[in-house]
């Protein structure tokens, strides 16, 4: 009997050992818990900067951004092996490809971020109020750039309608797991970006340590540039004035001017994603496109070339690559984004520059009449690249075309291709041309402009509207 | 005087009655086959609880009253014999085995119990199909037992091995059985940080277990056998029993193996050669109109100077080979009793530079401390290397390339290295250079360590306590080189990874069996058990290496990153059974267990699950003694609960992840949404069937219906992406499973010279999602309420326009239009899984004399199969210039009026002709397959003890050596997915070996 009750006992001790409650809660060692986070100042610091890595994702700003607007354009021709962005560039994509539903999930990721920030309550103390606003101002300027790319990329341009009630996205300022939101109105959508911009406006004052990161004049140039597609030309204007008279930026030189995105932080650099040699998409980054050494997808076409003078520095950011197919594919290579070998994906890349901020006030200079003030945008831009020529002499809707072609040839490949098309209400015209016969010419205006909802969504939320024309 | 007299004869007779009371009878117990002693047997006196047990020699002694009394003498595995002990003093016995009771003491859940006891559900694999079995796996050999699916995701050596029991009832959380290796559950499956697994394909931690040293594989099925498994148990359990030493003389086994393998299905794709890939690729620029004939050839020309005709799918295959050679010492005096083993594995496998090494050993040992302390320790500690390749769709993998990458590129260049001059052609990966050059290797080193301790506290109960440990360390190298291939712009990529798992377990059982009245038999447990597993994970990469020959970590230029991670879960449980049985006949059995676990959220952390089962021996009843045909006839039903928690750690925490960075700055973002309610999965099962030996033993059936429900299904519910995040895991969801199982075997012709007998089993199976919120799409298939998991829904292909050459789709499911404009067509619904509607296994055994030879048929029926590659590889064009099939070149359409079966052939593509998603890529899974047939030749004794050896069989095996296919289109092999989706990987290999057992 006693034998029963020693190894009862030892039983019992040998249970209780192990048996406490705590033996089952574990924490993450790699995580932290949401009630735990977005409590101090350096939770935030890294919040933001996690909102920058998001912009560097190769669906973003890494590759996508840049590449899918200039592929559906006429400045960008596919190589043979092209098989990326191929549906777009041929206007046969379908709600299932995957280049839609990247763009909806990550962008809307990037404004998740954002809002959880923006809403956090957090009370900064006073020592750190600047630095603070500093980061909460990146936060809107975040959340508003991807509105922006949102609504250009799924929505047809502001003034497709007379008062853009067409649809836009969804606008989604703070998390609600359950959410299935119907469309904004292009309008909304425009009228949240710009009170963001303006909020971020407010809240930056402090000049960042480069060009990596938003600040205030950044979000003045993206909201001028924003003004601009909305045909708003007052605003446009005073506030690339605002950019351009802030003296923090001036245009390099011709000679300086190819290796900008290879050195990175140039002087014209307004905002830029960086890349380095630890941090970056690799064999994703938007050089890969254009590159024979990455993959090498996306040739330049003859309708860009045919526009560039003789002797401007832009037309040697092209060069001849002898491995190449020849026939309607030619020979040329891309070499904006100049890095190779082990550097290749460590080229910083735009989101907003210098030019561009001139070119927006000689086009909205251009169509208020003010045609001297727009002339004399263009010939800085035009004289940066050819020191040698001539000073503008078109007006009216001529100085129009040539401030157009003039973005061609300065923001090529920067990703704006087939938003000036469309802005713009002209027909995309590509004489030079590798895609099937039924997408060389596409005329205004058109579905298929835009991309469709992707299915990931359309599938969970019955609220959303398919664009017009893309089936299921 | 006479009445002194009277009562003093009286006493002296009661005196004399009560002295020879005590009387002892003593003797000698031998086997009868061989006439060896018999040490440990039982001698017990019937009707008294006194006897004795026979020592090293044979000899016993036991004390009996005079004049009557049995002895019963018993031992496991030997036929029992009771003897009436007249008036001798010596009684000697011989003892011969009883093979029905060997296999009658089955391990179950933390016990054990005979065969006619069982309530529950499960199958017994015995040693015999372990031994010397060609691959790197004892997985292999589950392979035809009822109920189960097993299918080897990879044919490389070391792959991971799929399996499944009585079908699939998960939808994200692990679908794979536990396994438990002498009580203890174990780290399983792939185990690796970079992608040398393949996404859990190609490495295994179970490789590491010796298949000869296991004694017996049971299969646990029901809720009866495994709801003391609890949240477990879901998807059955695999009870692994390694050998023990056995009292007695020792033996030494030697055996050794050699074999070669080849591919298993003969109706693999053959890529192009030189002549047929140049037609095509001058057709390709013609008929998509971007270049004419001319500038096709001279573009030709440029691309490919060398114009080789190489044949990658011969320059990267080869005859692999298989050598093992194991040797064991198994034996043991009454006290101690050993099995000692020492293995070593090694696998060339079917594709050059392939292979998996592996050496084992085993020391198992049990000591009786005390007549009442028994302490037992299983120790095997196993190393292994293994050589993977890449599979899949990366443009590295070699069976990818072996028919994308054009004949025309040779294997070498006119320096004699690897080729890599061409860039432009899936950035010059060369499969041949690849293999040699690169690196992709697995070391694994396991040490798993059972301390077991039992104690007698009275005849009726006993204490047993068990400490385990498996410690597991997974170390990986991969290398790119910076010439060719994925690593050409970088200079060369390295990545290494360290995996450490310390998993260690203990658990405490208390038992308590008596029979009352000798006809009750009660059995009791209870128990207590807790395990934690920590994982910590090392990891580094870097770019830019200086010289072809440098390939470690330390000589790459440029470190890009450094990961350093550590997980951890923990279990504890409560659990109880109660078995009862009433004279045999009528059985019942209890089980209940209490779980919780540190990957639920703290809503829902703990759970209890039991099961009830029941049995009536039907055969012992009155009525049926008169039916002589049927010598046991069994019915047994059982119902229980069981869970499955095979998910990640911290699914259920809202989480900030910190992977990110920026300009060189660390940043964090969301990762995770939250959901705290996150629990266990539950399956209810419900099992009925009833085990028939008829004619002498000489045929059995078995046959059963199982119902298997699973709730509370966990799933990545799909969120609008509008919340920044793309789904959430969720409870949501109900799925069930139900069949049939026939098992048939029968001994044909028994005689003691030869021997004849066949078995059969067929499985039939049936899924259903029974309640779903919403349908979810998930790549072929769409998960849809009141449908089969697996059903595909694709576009409906509707074959090639003969006018034109045009891709046809029909536009919707009723098929009654076709359109050549992908757009216009819709995925539809067409009645067809990846779920079979039955399959088994077959076989014929037959021996005469020391001849034996052994065949089995494994076979599944109903189920379709998705071939995922064939976008790219039968691509039609697509993807500029990459080279195809002979399958799709010699079936192209090329004039108006061909009856073909792909369309025409376009550089760039033909219409989105290889559109994803397609009917066009799926196949009838039907197949037959000849798995094994074993030949085997046990030398006589006359010859093997001159050669002073106790046992020499001399066999070859062929595995995989004949398959037949109901679809004769079907290019790849069938028995390589377990999910209906094909992906590129090693096929599977069919083996001749030829092997030596030699017994000392």
């Amino acid at each position: 009997m006693k034998l029963i009750y020693k190894s009862l006992i030892i039983f019992t001790l040998v249970v209780i050992s192990s048996c406490s409650e705590d033996f089952l809660e574990l924490t993450p060692q790699q995580s932290i818990s949401n009630d735990d986070f977005l409590k101090t100042f350096d939770d935030f610091q890294s919040a933001i900067l996690g909102g920058y890595d998001q912009m560097q994702n190769s669906d973003w700003y890494g590759r996508y951004m840049i590449l899918v607007p200039d592929v559906m354009g006429e400045d960008v021709k596919q190589n043979a092996s092209a098989n990326r962005a191929k549906e777009w560039a041929e206007y046969s994509g379908a709600p299932v490809d995957f280049i839609p539903e990247e763009f909806w999930a990550e962008l809307y990721e990037g404004i998740n971020i954002a809002n959880s920030m923006i809403n956090a309550e957090f009370e900064a103390p006073t020592s750190l109020t600047e630095d603070f606003n500093q980061i909460l101002g990146e936060a809107y300027a975040l959340r508003a750039l991807a509105y922006f790319d949102l609504v250009r990329l799924f929505a047809q341009h502001y003034t497709y309608t007379s008062d853009a009630s067409h649809l836009g996205v969804p606008i989604v300022l703070e998390f609600d797991v359950e959410a299935k939101p119907a469309r904004n109105t292009v309008a909304e959508v425009y009228s949240q970006i710009i009170d963001d911009f303006n909020q971020a406006i407010s809240l930056m004052s402090i000049d960042p340590a480069n060009a990596g990161y938003f600040s205030r004049e950044a979000a003045q140039a993206l909201l001028s540039r924003v003004y601009l597609y909305m045909e708003d030309f007052g605003q446009a204007e005073s506030l690339a004035t605002a950019v351009i008279s802030s003296g923090k930026f001036s245009l390099v030189s011709a000679a300086d001017y190819p290796m900008q995105f290879f050195n990175g932080n140039s002087p014209e650099a307004i905002l830029e994603i960086n890349f380095n040699l630890a941090d970056n998409p690799g064999a994703d980054h938007i050089g890969g496109m254009y590159k024979e050494s990455g993959y090498g997808d996306y040739l330049p076409s003859e309708d860009l070339l045919n526009l560039i003078p003789d002797g401007d520095v832009r037309s040697t950011l092209f060069r001849i690559d002898t491995t190449s197919i020849g026939g309607i594919y030619g020979n040329l290579r891309v070499d904006k984004y100049p890095s190779e070998g082990a550097d290749i994906a460590t080229d910083n890349v735009p989101v907003i520059r210098l030019s561009e901020v001139y070119l927006i006030r000689a086009e909205a200079r251009a169509k208020s009449s003010d045609d001297a003030g727009a002339q004399a945008d263009l010939n800085l831009i035009r004289q940066r690249a050819l020191p040698t020529a001539p000073d503008v002499t078109a007006t009216g809707a001529d100085l129009i075309t040539e401030i157009l072609n003039e973005r061609r040839i300065e923001l090529a490949f920067e990703g704006h291709s087939i938003f000036d098309v469309t802005r713009n209400e002209l027909d995309v015209v590509r004489d030079d041309c590798t895609a099937p016969a039924n997408a060389c010419s596409i005329s205004y205006p058109n579905d298929r402009f835009i991309l469709a909802i992707p299915i990931e969504e359309t599938d969970v939320n019955p609220n959303m509207v398919q664009n017009d024309s893309y089936g299921q | 005087m006479k009445k002194f007299l009277l009562s003093f004869m009286v006493l002296v007779f009661a005196f004399m009655q009560v002295r020879a009371q005590v009387r002892t009878v003593a003797g000698k117990v031998t086997s009868s086959e061989d006439g060896t002693a018999l040490p440990g047997v039982s001698v017990l006196v019937k009707g008294t609880s006194s006897g004795s047990v026979t020592d090293i020699d044979g000899n016993y002694s036991v004390t009996i009253p005079d004049g009557s009394g049995t002895l019963i003498f018993s031992f496991i595995g030997l036929a029992t014999k009771e003897v009436e002990v007249g008036s001798q003093s010596v009684v000697n016995v011989d003892m011969a085995t009883d093979a029905k009771q060997l296999s009658e003491v089955i391990v179950v859940g933390y016990g054990t119990q005979r065969k006619e006891e069982l309530t529950g559900s499960l199958n017994v694999i015995d040693a015999t199909k372990l031994e010397q079995i060609p691959t790197s796996t004892f997985q292999d050999a589950l392979q035809g037992t009822s109920g189960l699916q097993v299918v080897s995701n990879d044919g490389a050596p070391g792959a991971a091995v799929s399996v499944r029991v009585r079908g699939i009832g998960s939808i994200t959380a692990s679908n794979e059985p536990l396994y438990v290796i002498d009580g203890m559950p174990v780290s399983q499956g792939s185990i690796s940080q970079t992608d040398f697994g393949n996404g859990g394909r190609s490495s295994n931690v179970l490789a590491s277990l010796n298949p000869n040293d296991i004694e017996s594989l049971v299969v646990l099925k029901d809720a009866a056998a495994l709801a003391i498994f609890g949240s477990r148990g879901a998807n059955g359990v695999v009870l692994i029993n390694t050998k023990s030493g056995k009292k007695g003389k020792a033996k030494v086994d030697l055996k050794l193996q050699y074999g070669f393998s080849d591919f298993a299905f003969d109706n693999l794709l053959e890529p192009l050669n030189r002549d047929q890939y140049r037609q095509l690729y001058v057709e390709g620029y013609v008929n998509a109109g971007t270049l004419t004939e001319q500038e096709a050839i001279d573009l030709y020309a440029t691309q490919f100077p060398e114009d080789a005709n190489t044949d990658w799918l011969d320059e990267i295959s080869q005859t692999g080979t298989t050598s093992q050679y194991d040797l064991s010492f198994q034996g043991g005096t009454d006290k101690l009793s050993y099995y000692i083993s020492g293995s070593y594995f090694d696998q060339e496998g079917v594709v050059i530079e392939n292979k998996f090494e592996r050496y084992s050993s085993r020391i198992n040992l049990s000591a009786d401390i005390t007549d009442k302390l028994k302490i037992t320790n299983n120790l095997n500690i196993s190393y292994f290397e293994q050589r993977g390749i890449t599979d899949g769709t990366r443009w590295q993998a070699p069976f990818y390339l072996a028919y994308l990458m054009a004949p025309a590129v040779p294997v070498l260049d006119d320096q004699g290295r690897y080729y890599g001059e061409h860039t432009f052609f899936m950035g010059a990966n060369n499969p041949v250079g690849h293999l040699n050059e690169d690196e992709r290797e697995l070391q694994q080193s396991r040490i798993i360590d059972n301390l077991s301790l039992s104690y007698r506290i009275t005849d009726d109960i006993s204490f047993k306590s068990t400490w385990a440990i498996d410690i597991l360390n997974v170390d990986e190298h991969i290398f790119a080189n910076g010439r060719y291939g994925d690593g050409r712009n970088i200079g060369g990529s390295v990545n290494d990874a360290t995996t450490d798992i310390v998993d260690w377990m203990g658990s405490h059982t208390l038992n308590y069996g008596k029979t009352f009245n000798s006809v009750h038999n009660f059995d009791a447990l209870l128990g207590y058990e807790a395990q934690k597993t920590t994982t910590q994970v090392l990891e580094a990469s870097g770019e830019g290496f200086s010289h072809p020959d440098l390939k470690t970590l330390s000589s790459a230029a440029n470190p890009t990153a450094a990961i350093g991670s550590e997980t951890e879960s923990s279990y504890n449980s409560v659990f109880s059974r109660l078995n009862y049985d009433y004279e045999g006949t009528y059985y019942l059995q209890l089980s209940l267990r209490n779980d919780g676990s540190s990957k639920f959220g703290p809503a829902n952390r703990r759970a209890t699950f039991w099961s009830v089962g029941l049995g009536y021996t039907l055969s012992n009843a009155g009525f049926m003694q008169n039916i002589s045909a049927i010598d046991f006839l069994k019915l047994r039903t059982s119902y229980g609960t069981v869970g499955n928690s095979g998910i990640g750690n911290f699914d259920w925490a809202g989480l900030w992840g910190f992977t990110r960075e920026y300009d060189g700055q660390p940043g964090a973002a969301p990762s995770q949404v939250a959901n705290e309610n996150l629990t266990w999965e539950t399956q209810e099962y419900f099992n009925i069937g009833m085990d028939l030996n008829m004619f002498n033993n000489r045929i059995s059936i078995g046959l059963e219906y199982f119902n298997r429900t699973s709730s509370d299904l966990i799933l990545d519910r799909p969120l609008s992406n509008t919340t920044g995040f793309r789904n959430v895991s969720q409870n949501v969801g109900d799925m069930e499973n139900n069949g049939i199982e026939l098992t048939l075997d029968g001994k044909i012709i028994e005689t003691p010279d030869f021997y004849l007998s066949a078995g059969f089993n067929i499985t039939f199976l049936n899924n259903e999602l029974t309640f779903l919120p919403e349908p979810i799409v998930d790549g072929t298939k769409r998960r849809e309420e009141g449908r089969d998991f697996q059903e595909y829904y694709l576009y409906g292909w509707a074959g090639v326009d003969p006018a034109n050459g045009d891709p046809l789709w029909f536009t919707d499911s009723t098929k009654s239009e076709v359109t050549n404009n992908i757009n216009e067509a819709e995925r539809f619904y067409d009645g067809k899984s990846a779920t079979p509607d039955f399959y088994g296994r077959f076989n014929l055994n037959a021996g005469y004399k020391g001849l034996s030879i052994g065949l089995q048929f494994n076979y599944q029926f109903g189920n379709y199969l998705y071939d995922n590659p064939g976008w790219v590889i039968h691509g039609d064009g697509r993807f500029t210039p990459r080279s195809t099939s002979t399958y799709a070149f010699e079936n192209r359409w090329q004039n108006p009026g061909d009856e073909a079966l792909f369309p025409q052939h376009r550089w760039g593509g033909n219409q989105a002709s290889n559109t994803r998603n397609s009917s066009r890529y799926l196949f009838e899974g039907d197949f037959i397959r000849l798995k094994t047939i074993n030949i085997g030749y046990d030398l006589p004794s006359s010859i093997v003890s001159k050669l002073k050896l106790r046992s020499l069989k001399v066999y070859t095996n062929l595995n995989n050596i004949w398959t037949w296919v109901a679809d004769d289109q079907l290019h790849f092999d069938p028995e390589q997915t377990i999910n209906g989706v094909y992906n590129t990987v090693t096929p599977i290999n069919k083996t001749v070996s030829f092997g030596v057992n030699i017994g000392l």
